[in-house]
């Protein structure tokens, strides 16, 4: 049997795993008999361009093993805290967004291109630190910002998603705002005022960590790798062809309450 | 002698069978569409069918016990009429059997109707419709054959030249209503058991607990789920609306024979007829109502339900019509003002239906509140929901009353005088009449619902495209809309009924006294008038229902009758109370088989291995036989133990209490868990934050507490409330010769 590797986003963790995605996925949301449940973000890692000296990858095949029964090892984990900065976006090679109940949507990387000329962003980060944030800056122009290293405040790379405003993008105001199932709105709109209201202060926190799962349905864009040198972006599917093609998994992000 | 106008009765029985039948072989030619479709839906038929083998034995037993009690009491004691455990037998066999049909055909239809969404919606709405007119047609089908083939035998024993015998023959045909009312209170209490442990357990653990969406093939309720949406919702409000059907024509027979009594027989036996003429005639504009549903090619939903509503409300404009000319050429005195009293039962059906729509859709207000106020949290979301349901029950109540009041009035010749009792409650019944006259259609646009809901379910499990899943929810939405005027007529015309049946009590409470005279006994009121021999017996027949009131100090002040309303009140929620606790129970454990199965079963979640879907329809069937009989037993028993403890006055105050009190309860529960619902369906349609908000999680805890609400206690308490009077009338004798004090 083969052994993937796969980087975890929740938690922080690069795993190793006779399971292909879509089971890895189902696995890790799941469980083996449906004692657990819970989103899961994680990518297949291209083992090759990996550093064997931060990762102790030299024994991994002995490790990765069949069970006695036969079934294959779900899970080794291999590395954990501070394991995306080790990972370059190069080796990076698909995303997977398991919904709670185990269903998996895959996502090809891309260059990253600008999608929209929108002024204001609502950025929720998965790794290594995970605020939610409006800003005023444009992913590649995030990352930038982020991966600084001259910044009093930044990370070597870094995992985010953009997610919609709705209305709330040109008035943060704005009572038209029904289908943002954001908790707290009212911060997040004195944040938008603030950020608009400021110019000076490029990014503001909404939310100093997350704390449930993030509702695919409110992704805006996609998903976006980056450090100082590069920003992949992860897009996803639009809606229509979610709904068209990838039902299973549509219906399943549909259902879930972000616990 | 049997006049022409009786074979219209026959007549049309036969032929609302025979469309039954065609509407339900050109169904069966459809395709059940793909392999994956036909094996969903022969789960969910096996599944059905299993549930229905096990009720009908258990209520095969409580059948076989009740008859034995009614045959001992008719002729040991002969306290009661020889034929009253025969008829009992048949009313129950025919809203079995109508219930039976019913699910059926809904079975058989959903991945039909399902492959032909694949088509087009206008394909998906004629085999869902024209499989609800099957439903529709076989109930009211049966009620017509079994009341002519009642009243074509006891009219042979009892012939039709004396006004008593008239009496008798209709107070008679009355206990086959018992034997319906049995039959449809185990049908809806335990269907609705059935199918809200299934809905509640595999919300509970598929949806909040795993995770997984509504109707996926993953969770080991969801067969066990769409099969409750049968069981209860088709078989059960089958048995439900044949138990209205015959008892609105049986209670408006045995007035009219009651009303007519003094006016020689030919015109008696007209007033006898005309319910049953009404209602022959209103089933065969049913059928003609169902032809006019259909509409063009690639129709849109609008296009649609104005189909639905030409067929519907074409059938409500030509009874309309057709009576005014069917009373003046059966030459009933003051034939416009019976007319006018089923115009006005057709317009408080109307008025009920849009009440309830205005309250449980999310088109208006009342749900768009509930659903707002799922913003800050669950507590208030159930507050909300407790309070428009509350709110709700004001204009059906003031609906009915008006309604009851026109309809006397009219009914009496235009006076509110108790001088003209017996002619005002007559108008009553006609109004009643009115208002399920069509019942073959409008049950059609009922039963259609769950029959696109489980379409829907269907497209869902076999992973249809999205467009067809979007044509099969369009047609339940549709079915949502319609079914809410055929809700309105069947609970208003539950609401007159009670009326009318109180005056049957009274009749039946002479007949009980007539036998006592008969034996050479004497027979002493509360009021201290006594009765005896065979004087005795042409003074009881002078009785007119206020003499009879005065006999029996029937007023507010006898604490018989206050003792009586209050039980009767108490009922209606202790009633509900044991069958919304037995859904909880059985809801647990239908929880506990989904957990054991996601534990014991690897592979589930992952499509790996099948559930095991029987188990949790076994579980379902067990815990719904099981959890039945105490709140059936209790109904049964209430008007027997009253009647006992306090006779006459103490059975009179019961059903009046328990009328009020379950007719209020009936409403404000079937508005609050249809308003929760919806509201849930308010956000899910992007509102308040949309699907996976905090609004969304609050609105479907609503749901759930909604659900027995809705379609377990609600609907139960109509017929409780019918079979409390239908069973008064057939142990009326035990009241009359037995009571304590």
């Amino acid at each position: 049997m083969k052994t993937y590797l796969y980087l975890s986003l929740i938690p922080e963790a690069l795993v190793a795993s006779m399971l292909p995605p879509d089971e890895f996925g189902s696995y890790y949301a799941i469980g083996s008999a449906k004692r657990s449940r819970g989103q899961a973000i994680f990518f297949s890692v291209d083992r090759d361009q990996l550093s064997t000296d931060f990762f102790p990858l030299g024994d991994i095949d002995d490790r990765c093993v069949p069970h006695a029964d036969g079934s294959p090892k779900t899970s080794i984990y291999l590395s954990i805290y501070r394991t995306l900065e080790h990972i370059p976006t190069s080796a990076l090679l698909k995303l997977h967004l398991a919904t709670e109940d185990g269903r998996v949507l895959t996502l090809s990387p891309q260059p990253y291109e600008a999608t929209s000329d929108a002024q204001i962003h609502l950025f929720q980060e998965f790794c290594p630190v995970s605020p939610r944030i409006v800003s005023r800056l444009d992913p590649q122009e995030f990352t930038d910002f982020i991966t600084n290293p001259a910044q009093p405040v930044n990370v070597p790379r870094i995992v985010f998603c953009d997610l919609t405003l709705g209305a709330l993008h040109d008035d943060p105001s704005s009572r038209d705002i029904d289908d943002l199932p954001y908790p707290n709105l009212g911060h997040l709109r004195d944040c938008l005022r603030e950020l608009i209201a400021g110019p000076v202060k490029p990014t503001k926190t909404v939310m100093r960590q997350m704390t449930q799962d993030v509702l695919f349905r409110t992704v805006e864009h996609g998903f976006y790798v980056g450090d100082a040198q590069s920003l992949v972006s992860f897009p996803m599917p639009s809606k229509d062809r979610l709904e068209r093609e990838y039902y299973a998994w549509w219906r399943s992000a549909l259902s879930t309450f972000g616990h | 002698m049997i006049t022409l106008w009786f074979w219209l009765v026959p007549v049309a029985s036969v032929m609302a069978l025979g469309a039954a039948y065609y509407f339900f072989k050109q169904m069966m030619k459809e395709s059940e569409g793909t392999v994956t479709m036909a094996r969903i839906a022969a789960h969910v038929r096996e599944g059905a069918l299993a549930y229905l083998k096990q009720q009908y034995k258990v209520v095969g037993i409580v059948f076989a016990a009740l008859t034995g009690v009614f045959a001992i009491l008719a002729y040991v004691f002969h306290l009661q009429n020889p034929w009253v455990p025969f008829a009992f037998l048949t009313g129950g066999f025919f809203s079995a059997l109508a219930g039976f049909i019913g699910m059926r055909t809904a079975t058989f239809a959903s991945a039909r109707t399902a492959n032909a969404a694949r088509h087009s919606l206008n394909a998906g709405l004629r085999v869902a419709f024209r499989s609800g007119a099957v439903m529709g047609l076989v109930v009211v089908g049966l009620g017509l054959l079994d009341v002519a083939a009642w009243f074509l035998v006891l009219s042979w024993f009892y012939p039709l030249d004396d006004s008593h015998n008239l009496i008798v023959i209709t107070t008679t045909m009355l206990t086959f209503g018992m034997g319906a009312a049995v039959q449809s209170l185990f049908a809806r209490v335990g269907g609705g058991i059935f199918t809200k442990a299934a809905d509640v357990g595999a919300d509970l653990v598929g949806k909040t607990e795993a995770g997984i969406p509504e109707d996926d093939a993953r969770n080991p309720a969801t067969i066990a789920d769409n099969v409750g949406d049968n069981v209860g919702d088709v078989a059960g409000m089958g048995a439900d609306l044949y138990e209205s059907y015959v008892g609105v024509i049986l209670a408006s027979a045995a007035l009219g024979a009651a009303a007519y009594v003094h006016t020689g027989s030919e015109v008696q036996l007209q007033a006898v007829l005309a319910p049953m003429v009404i209602g022959a005639v209103g089933t065969l504009l049913s059928i003609i109502g169902v032809f006019f549903v259909r509409t063009r090619e690639g129709a849109s939903s609008k296009e649609l339900l104005a189909a639905l509503g030409r067929g519907v409300n074409g059938s409500a404009v030509m009874i309309a019509v057709t009576s005014f000319f069917i009373l003046w050429a059966m030459g009933l005195p003051n034939f416009v003002g019976l007319w006018l009293a089923l115009v006005v039962g057709l317009l408080i059906g109307i008025v009920i239906g849009r009440a309830a729509e205005h309250f449980t859709s999310q088109a208006y207000r009342p749900t768009q509140r509930i659903a707002e106020q799922a913003k800050t949290g669950p507590a208030t979301v159930i507050i909300s929901g407790l309070g428009e349901g509350m709110l709700s029950v004001a204009i059906p109540v003031l609906a009915v009353v008006s309604g009851i009041s026109m309809a006397f009035y009219f009914g009496s010749g235009y006076q509110f005088s108790t001088d003209g009792i017996g002619l005002g409650l007559y108008g009553i019944g006609i109004a009643a009449v009115g208002m399920l006259s069509t019942l073959g259609i409008t049950l059609a646009t009922d039963a259609y619902g769950p029959i696109a809901d489980n379409a829907g379910g269907n497209a869902e499990m076999a992973g249809l495209p999205p467009e067809v899943r979007q044509r099969t929810d369009a047609l339940d939405a549709l079915g949502n809309t319609t079914a809410a005027t055929g809700k309105g007529f069947a609970i208003g015309s539950a609401a007159l009924t009670g009326i009318a049946l109180l005056a049957s009590y009274v009749e039946e409470v002479k007949i009980a006294i007539r036998h006592v005279l008969e034996k050479g006994n004497a027979y002493a009121f509360p009021n201290g008038v006594e009765v005896s021999g065979d004087d005795g017996i042409v003074e009881l027949g002078r009785f007119d229902l206020m003499d009879m009131m005065d006999n029996y100090e029937v007023v507010l002040i006898n604490p018989k009758v206050v003792v009586g309303m209050f039980v009767g009140a108490m009922l209606a929620f202790v009633f509900s109370g044991l069958t919304m606790k037995a859904v909880g129970r059985a809801a647990g454990l239908m929880v506990d088989e989904v957990r054991r199965q996601f534990r014991e079963i690897p592979g589930i979640m992952t499509g790996k291995a099948d559930p095991d879907y029987a188990a949790c329809v076994r579980i379902s069937t067990k815990a719904a036989q099981r959890e039945m009989m105490l709140p059936s037993i209790l109904a049964i028993a209430a008007p027997v133990v009253v009647g006992l403890i306090f006779g006459v006055p103490g059975v009179l105050g019961l059903l009046a209490g328990g009328g009020a009190a379950g007719f209020s309860l009936s409403m404000f529960m079937a508005n609050s868990g249809g308003a929760w619902d919806n509201a849930k369906k308010h956000i899910e349609e992007g509102h308040f934050g949309g699907k996976g908000s905090e609004a969304h999680k609050a609105a479907v805890i609503g749901d759930t507490v909604g659900d027995p609400f809705k379609d377990t206690s609600g609907p139960s308490l109509n017929i409780l409330v019918k079979l409390m009077s239908m069973e008064a009338i057939v142990v009326a004798g035990v009241a009359v010769s037995f009571s304590l004090v």
